[in-house]
């Protein structure tokens, strides 16, 4: 028994893929580009460190890989591919895993770069829309992303939009709090940033920055620290309502804001409509409880208007 | 979910049967396997979810090992923890271990080895990768329950039938019926066949519609009589199976010698091995996976396997027939409220013991939802609304 244990780990060891750079890109754990040397493709590996503890592989982990192998059965255009999981070997109280993703060739992060110019509205209109389609995929599937950033929104060379980078929240909790990775907090909803409990609704939050962002080409809150950041919100936004602070919860009290008048987004991003403003405003909500679903926003005006070309 | 069903050509050729295991042998080992992680479920408190997950586990594992390189106790038990885990409601591995020492002989428990804990922890991960991690798994319980929901008829009646097909679906994952059809399937002909035995005969139901000759022309495309009585033969042959030498070695023996099946039709002999004997697997239809296809009306993007579609009649526009949103049973942690027992004339269904208790209640006849779903207006998923804003638990 004991051998035949050690030969199956042999052969089901991840050595058809070979590594070829190192992507990097996510905040957890590391992504490299690599090619299955069977068939040619190339390939997204990420490298996934469970712990293990006395039972195994701990029930959040198993949790959320069944369910990204679950999700993946339901192809969804916005989301990205799943295509294997491979066994590592164990590193000590660690398990090394493969998740083996189609790669995609660019991010939004690098899309907006390579085009100084900007893009057509109607083309930020698509990519916003497959967005919000993505993450209520997601929600749909009691998935929260908790990360959503133009670094792990994927764009394939046809342009569309593919979200990665999710599901592993659980799983990741015990590796987060070991490495100090920098996170970005620029779309960090308020909830998070006060240490709050949050849900689904952060995401809308981030998507909200993001398609500001697409239309300005510069991240719209870009704070260095929590603190930071929470004061570049307020500057824009305004001081919240009275009826949408936290005030049990939260650990500054609402009287303690100076009082600030909420900035017209037109002047931060002159070639936004009416209606994405409107938009965009329904999702940098404040309260979370308030903040628009990504079901609602697919039914929004601003997805349902004419292609106006401007 | 693709690739996890088999015809029976490929049942024969498992690697056990490579390694030299004839097939006999190789139903008994599964048979035992199931009945086992059944039985160890059951003393758990397990769920019948978590139970019949970990029987599949089990099942389609024997397709890429052999029972001669991996004992068959070692496995369920490493199956019933992982699915532990997959349906959260996790055991530790010691238990599950404690448990199966008493239900084992020591002569079967000597393939746990020196350290059975380790032995089951380190199967984990070939388990995992053998099963693809293609963890969650569907069952026919849900399917029996919502399509229950639709039938019409006598209401006592109903619930028998109902209770008798839930035994035949506990049973059958002593066979390997759950590699060859999808849950929809397996629980269209179990409640056939309790429905034959138990004398209800479905005349109406709801949503029904003309093209519709029989109820389960509803739920799924393209079944056949002959796929019927094929899946509801290899349960009954269960129950006709010789009692096995000692009573620990294998399910409990079957005291009474069941009656053959009063169903009609089919030169079948009701005697499992031999049937399949004579059956060659060329005459059988080929796996109804392949056969059902995605409603065309669909748009490009389904949110749902299209074995679990709704019913391939029309699109998503306004369905007056849908069924009725499924209530979900409540947790089956305990034995749910109690059922009368069925008496039947027929092969009884408890020849073995009811392991993993009785459905949950159901409400038999709820009228269609009025007006169009409004979800499905835009093409999107249900919004089911405990879904959409998920906190996790701090």
């Amino acid at each position: 028994m004991a051998q035949s244990v050690s030969n199956v780990q042999e052969r089901t060891h991840s050595s058809t893929y070979e590594a070829l750079s190192k992507i990097g890109r996510g905040a957890y754990g590391t992504v490299y580009k690599a090619k299955n040397k069977e068939t040619g493709q190339e390939v997204a590996l990420k490298k996934i460190c469970i712990p293990l503890d006395e039972d195994g592989i701990p029930m959040n982990a198993v949790r959320e890989i069944a369910l990204l192998k679950q999700l993946n059965t339901y192809k969804h255009p916005n989301i990205v591919k799943l295509l294997d999981i491979c066994h590592g070997q164990q590193v000590g109280k660690e398990l090394v895993m493969y998740l083996v993703f189609e790669h995609v060739e660019h991010d939004l992060a690098m899309y907006i770069e390579k085009n100084p110019n900007g893009f057509k509205t109607t083309e930020i209109r698509n990519l916003c829309r497959e967005i919000v389609n993505g993450v209520d995929f997601l929600h749909s599937n009691r998935i929260v992303h908790r990360d959503l950033k133009p670094q792990n929104l994927l764009v394939t060379r046809d342009g569309h939009i593919k979200l990665a980078d999710f599901g592993l929240a659980k799983t990741y909790d015990y590796e987060m709090k070991l490495t100090s990775v920098v996170v970005t907090l620029w779309y960090r909803a308020p909830e998070v940033l006060l240490g709050l409990s949050y849900a689904t609704p952060v995401d809308i939050w981030s998507i909200g920055c993001i398609i500001v962002e697409l239309y300005t080409r510069t991240p719209l809150f870009a704070g260095k620290s929590e603190k930071e950041q929470f004061g570049e919100i307020l500057r824009v936004l305004g001081k919240p309502p009275k009826d949408e602070w936290p005030e049990k919860n939260a650990p500054i009290k609402w009287s303690a804001f100076n009082v600030t008048e909420r900035l017209d987004l037109k002047t931060i991003a002159p070639n936004m409509c009416d209606t994405v403003l409107d938009l965009v405003m329904k999702m940098l909500t404040f309260d979370p409880n308030k903040r628009i679903t990504a079901l609602d926003a697919l039914s929004h005006k601003y997805f349902m208007e004419e292609p106006i070309d401007t | 979910m693709p690739g996890w069903y088999f015809d029976k050509k490929e049942l024969r050729n498992t690697p056990s049967a490579a390694a030299g295991l004839d097939y006999k042998t190789e139903m008994r080992y599964r048979k035992e396997g199931a009945r086992f992680i059944i039985d160890t479920g059951m003393k758990m408190d397990l769920g019948y979810n978590t139970t019949a997950t970990g029987v599949v586990y089990f099942h389609r594992f024997y397709m890429f090992h052999s029972f001669q390189q991996f004992p068959r106790y070692v496995t369920a038990c490493c199956c019933l923890f992982l699915a532990g885990k997959v349906e959260e409601t996790p055991k530790k591995c010691k238990d599950i271990i404690k448990i199966a020492r008493n239900l084992l002989t020591d002569q079967k428990f000597v393939t746990f080895g020196a350290d059975p804990k380790e032995e089951v922890m380190t199967l984990e991960r070939i388990l995992l990768q053998t099963i693809k991690f293609d963890l969650q798994v569907e069952h026919p319980y849900q399917f029996l329950l919502k399509y229950a929901k639709c039938l019409k008829g006598d209401k006592t009646k109903l619930q028998k039938m109902v209770q008798m097909a839930w035994t035949f679906v506990n049973d059958s994952l002593c066979t390997t019926l759950c590699l060859q059809w999808e849950p929809e399937i397996i629980a269209v002909a179990l409640m056939y066949l309790a429905g034959k035995l138990s004398k209800f005969e479905v005349m109406d139901w709801v949503g029904r519609a003309s093209k519709h000759l029989r109820w389960w022309d509803m739920f799924v495309e393209d079944i056949t009589m002959d796929l019927l009585e094929d899946i509801c033969h290899q349960v009954l042959d269960l129950y006709s199976q010789p009692a096995p030498k000692s009573p620990s070695d294998s399910p409990p023996p079957s005291a009474t010698k069941p009656h053959s099946p009063p169903i009609q039709s089919t030169s079948r002999q009701s005697n499992g091995s031999e049937k399949i004997a004579h059956i060659s697997p060329e005459s059988l239809p080929p796996p109804l996976n392949t056969r059902i296809p995605p409603p065309s009306e669909v748009p490009q993007f389904p949110y749902q396997t299209f074995t679990h579609a709704p019913p391939p009649l029309t699109s998503y526009a306004p369905v007056s027939f849908a069924a009725p949103p499924v209530n979900t049973p409540p947790p089956m942690a305990g034995p749910p409220p109690p059922v009368a027992p069925p008496h039947l004339a027929g092969p009884p269904p408890n020849v073995y013991p009811p392991y993993v208790g009785h459905p949950p209640p159901f409400t038999p006849v709820v009228p269609p939802p009025t007006g169009p779903p409004p979800y499905f207006s835009n093409g999107m998923p249900p919004p089911t609304p405990g879904h959409r804003q998920y906190y996790p638990p701090p």
